[in-house]
């Protein structure tokens, strides 16, 4: 067996007040709160195995930090169970804390007074690791990772790539097996974000470490990715390969066209107008239904000034998979 | 489980030495928040000794032992947010969401959470505390004495603001409570005991139970009893407890939250 992470039948749900508006409404809600559940996790379950790079995706909303939370043992779970390193984390949190890494994009957990490498050998010092062994693994660490220009620069003088950057690579001091990534390329620029995934694919490589990560970004996902589990109001909605979903959806095809006369073309078998502005035109062929060629056919060829025939891409896929279409 | 408690303790220390590292970023603001600190509290008992050339004996305490209550209560104080400086801000912490990195590290989140702040000021207060002592009288029973009293008294007042502040696991306004709670054992117990009688003695050992954090204590350095000790050290004891089961029930409410955060 080689599942880390067992998560069978998960379920959350928040309480929160409800406020009614003005005076009144607070009144009331002091002498007679109001309560509505939030159901954030409803009944999910999946198994995520040694080495693999997890893309856990969703929109806003979806239950994807409430998830990782309950995985990590910082919240507790109405119902269900989990099982990560064949740890129960509301049982064995400590256990646990040696075996996975955390990295919230939106939560620090540096100290900003201190520099990266304080901030390491606190870090250590956490795990009990050896004075000695710490600070062998910084020396990796920045060589590794090419910390050594802000190495000893206080976290609050770093810019947000670079503090990222540390608060990934404080994560990884104790060597956990697992690391849960919450969005840690947010707010990040393209270069930096670029960064970030290599140091991701590295520790992936280097240290057999376990990822679980959770984007908005397709990039992450596509560049990282392997295999893609989504949620969506609390409910896991998709669990494959990342190789599948592509080719799902690889039968679609867009083609983007500019002619040098106007165009008049309806949706027929297998082919859907996504635009059309006279000249340019934007169309989707379902492969399955009509070949590309047919939809050529429909094209005046001799008045075809540029044409581009493109893959859907993997952003348009996950979002008509959050709408719930096929 | 002794290994344990060897573990945690180192943990406190080095926790301490990284927030006084912290801290001490800004040397001059450092010294100068000692010192205003030793001041602020001498002011006071200038108060007294000007109270005390008018009525000498108040409440049953004389000048010598109203210094070494000012001793104690300050040393408390001193401990207290020495070690457990973020006491304070507990009920803050849980309603924001703030606990989430502490949870995830392998070390008992209570005391990493607490000892995640160091009172720069309560230096100060450590200093001056042991002044008083001088002046009270030195010998080496009375420093033992004075210096195990004001630990037992700064758990004491660490676990008491725990108990108050984990009610933020519930409701909402747990960290004025808490604040409130702090603010009133802090002006207590720089007062004699006997000016406060029947209802309110009775809070004091129970709900605010400075008794056992200064009063007594100021007793038996006066006049050793081997009763009022052991009942000094169980009650630490109790309340300790008392203090973690709060947290950890507490805990399994917690829902964390969303905020964008970040650690200063
Ligand atoms: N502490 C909380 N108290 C009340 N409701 C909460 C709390 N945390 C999350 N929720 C609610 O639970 C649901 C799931 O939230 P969650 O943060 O898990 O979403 P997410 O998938 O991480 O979204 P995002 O992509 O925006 O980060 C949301 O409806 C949210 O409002
Ligand atoms: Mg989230």
């Amino acid at each position: 067996m080689n599942n880390v992470i067992e998560v069978k039948k998960l379920s959350k749900s928040f309480k929160v007040k409800v406020k009614e508006k003005g005076f009144i409404g607070s009144l009331k809600s002091i002498v007679k709160p109001k309560y509505k559940t939030i159901k954030a996790v409803n009944n999910i379950s999946f198994n995520v195995e040694k080495g693999e790079i997890i893309a856990f995706i969703g929109p806003n909303g979806a239950g994807k930090s409430t998830t990782i939370k309950m995985l990590t043992g910082i919240l507790y779970n109405d119902a269900g169970s989990i099982s990560v390193m064949g740890i129960d984390p509301t049982k064995k949190r400590k256990k646990l804390a040696y075996e996975i890494g955390t990295v919230f994009g939106q939560k620090e957990q540096l100290w900003t007074h201190l520099t990266p490498y304080d901030n390491f050998k606190f870090f250590g010092a956490i795990y009990d690791i050896p004075e000695y062994v710490v600070e062998k693994k910084i020396k990796e660490f920045i060589e590794i990772f090419e910390l050594s220009e802000f190495i000893n620069t206080p976290v609050r003088n770093l810019s947000l790539g670079q503090r990222i950057r540390c608060e990934i690579v404080a994560s990884l001091i104790h060597e956990p097996k697992i690391l849960f990534l919450d969005e840690p390329t947010i707010g990040l620029d393209p270069v930096v974000k670029e960064n970030i995934r290599t140091l991701i694919k590295r520790m992936n490589k280097e240290y057999k470490t376990t990822i679980f990560l959770t984007s908005h970004d397709v990039g992450d996902i596509e560049k990282l990715c392997k295999r893609v589990i989504i949620i969506n109001k609390g409910e896991v909605v998709l669990d494959d390969s990342m190789e599948n979903l592509k080719y799902h959806y690889l039968n679609k095809k867009i083609i983007e066209v500019k002619m040098k006369e106007k165009v008049n073309l309806d949706d027929s078998k297998g082919i859907t107008i996504l635009k059309d502005k006279g000249y340019n035109l934007k169309l989707e062929v379902d492969t399955k239904k009509t070949s590309i060629s047919e939809a050529l056919k429909k094209l005046d060829s001799d008045k075809i000034i540029d044409i581009n025939i493109s893959n859907v891409p993997l952003e348009s896929i996950i979002t008509n998979i959050y709408k719930g279409e096929k | 489980m002794l290994m344990e408690v060897k573990k945690e303790l180192k943990f406190i220390l080095l926790s301490i030495k990284y927030n006084l590292a912290r801290e001490m970023t800004n040397k001059v603001t450092f010294l100068t928040n000692i010192i205003f600190m030793i001041l602020n509290n001498a002011a006071f008992l200038i108060e007294w000794i000007i109270f005390f050339s008018i009525k000498d004996n108040i409440g049953g305490y004389g000048l010598k032992d109203v210094v070494l209550l000012w001793g104690l209560a300050s040393g408390t104080y001193a401990i207290c947010f020495l070690f457990f400086g973020a006491v304070q801000e507990l009920p803050n912490l849980i309603m924001n969401g703030k606990i989430d990195s502490f949870l995830v590290q392998p070390k008992n989140v209570l005391i990493s959470i607490l000892t995640s702040k160091t009172k720069v000021s309560a230096i100060g207060d450590l200093i001056y505390s042991y002044i008083l002592l001088f002046i009270y009288g030195f010998s080496i029973k009375n420093f033992l004495f004075f210096t195990l009293f004001i630990v037992t008294g700064g758990i004491i007042v660490t676990s008491i603001a725990t108990i108050f502040g984990s009610l933020a696991f519930y409701i909402t306004k747990a960290d004025t409570l808490t604040g409130n709670v702090m603010g009133t054992m802090l002006n207590f117990d720089t007062y004699p005991e006997g000016i406060f009688k029947g209802a309110i003695r009775i809070l004091f050992y129970t709900i605010i139970p400075i008794s056992f954090a200064v009063y007594m204590p100021l007793n038996i350095l006066k006049e050793f009893e081997i009763i009022k000790f052991i009942a000094v050290i169980i009650f630490t004891l109790f309340i300790t407890l008392i203090a973690f089961l709060s947290f950890y029930k507490g805990l399994k409410k917690y829902s964390s939250g969303n905020l964008m955060s970040a650690r200063v």
